[in-house]
């Protein structure tokens, strides 16, 4: 019982439950303690409990993704890209916040309301970032530089003087660039983070278990 | 002649009767997971992937053809047993039949009259 060899395990246990995203939250549940309960009597059944015999037993037991593929076959789910509500749940997230706002939020909702997501994924659309794009245009309309300038005429000279204070000191600069970048990047990372693990679960043709034991 | 085709329908076949093979080695006894798929393994190439008996049994419980209960064990976690049910019996009974007669189709045909 080496705890890498347990590392082995849980790493395939968190590939399985991440590949089951899209299966109703408690049939997920319940496959993953099957396949920990399967992982454990065959590891009674070892002689030894080394890396290489963990990494042969998981290799036996398959790749989570095409354990995901039967479950969802034989239960009737199909992984569908997109369904309206996805979509526009993405598009609200990202530039809803133009539409008086109020569009951010319709898309927050449609985003929490969806299963083809985790509450884990779903709290980075949430939290990267409030308001998608529309916070960016909003903190690059109104940057806070508090500089102001003076400006005369050197009577003697005629030449023009401006003096300056209060300007952004460097780290403030630098910071609100930094700021600037990651509220642009941030929305655009989100939308193709959430689009690339999309999974739909169609409709009605799933059945939750009646008879489970 | 193996080529990626005949894998592919070599697969197909296995998939599709793996369920009663699974009725099958619950027919005598209740058994758990592991249990199973040890059974299984027995007999060479009936499965590759073992974790997908799980999706299977599942499915075999909502058909109702099988129930399970947990039950504690003394090496680790609780284990699922699976035992059939009198539908479950049945359509063992029926498939036991139909593949038989299959079955000796095709070895016909195959067998004794194919080089001809």
């Amino acid at each position: 019982m080496t705890s890498t060899a347990d590392q082995l395990v849980d790493d395939y246990l968190k590939e399985l439950k991440h590949e089951l995203s899209g299966v109703p939250r408690a049939r997920r549940r319940e496959l993953l303690d099957e396949i920990a309960g399967h992982i454990a009597d065959a590891r009674t059944s070892l002689e030894d409990n080394g890396d290489a015999e963990i990494r042969n037993l998981l290799e036996r037991l398959g790749d989570p993704a095409e354990i995901a593929a039967e479950e969802r076959a034989r239960s009737g789910l199909v992984p569908r890209r997109a369904g309206a509500v996805e979509i526009l749940a993405l598009i609200g997230l990202l530039v809803g916040g133009f539409v008086f706002v109020i569009g951010w939020f319709v898309g927050l909702v449609l985003l929490w309301v969806s299963d083809a997501w985790t509450t884990g994924e779903k709290l980075v659309g949430t939290l990267v970032v409030p308001g998608g794009l529309a916070t960016a245009f909003v903190f690059l309309l109104y940057p806070a530089s508090g500089e102001t300038c003076v400006g005369e005429s050197d009577p003697a000279t005629g030449a023009f003087i401006e003096t300056c204070s209060g300007g952004p000191s460097a780290l403030r600069l630098a910071l609100g660039i930094a700021l600037a970048v990651f509220l642009v990047v941030g929305p655009l990372f989100t939308t193709v983070f959430l689009a690339r693990r999309m999974r739909r679960v169609a409709g009605a043709a799933y059945q939750p278990n009646p008879g489970s034991a | 002649m193996v080529d990626g085709r005949q894998d592919a329908l070599l697969a197909q076949m296995r998939r599709g009767t793996l369920q009663y093979c699974v009725l099958a080695l619950l027919a005598s006894e209740e058994r758990y997971g592991f249990d199973l798929v040890r059974g299984l393994a027995d007999v060479d190439g009936m499965i590759t992937s073992e974790g997908t008996i799980y999706p299977l049994l599942s499915r075999l419980r909502r058909d109702g053809l099988v129930e399970s209960s947990w039950r504690e064990s003394s090496t680790g976690p609780p284990r699922r047993y699976y035992r059939l049910t009198e539908t479950g019996r049945s359509s063992l009974a029926e498939f036991r039949l139909e593949w038989r007669r299959f079955r000796d189709a095709v070895d016909t045909l195959v067998y004794e009259r194919g080089d001809r």
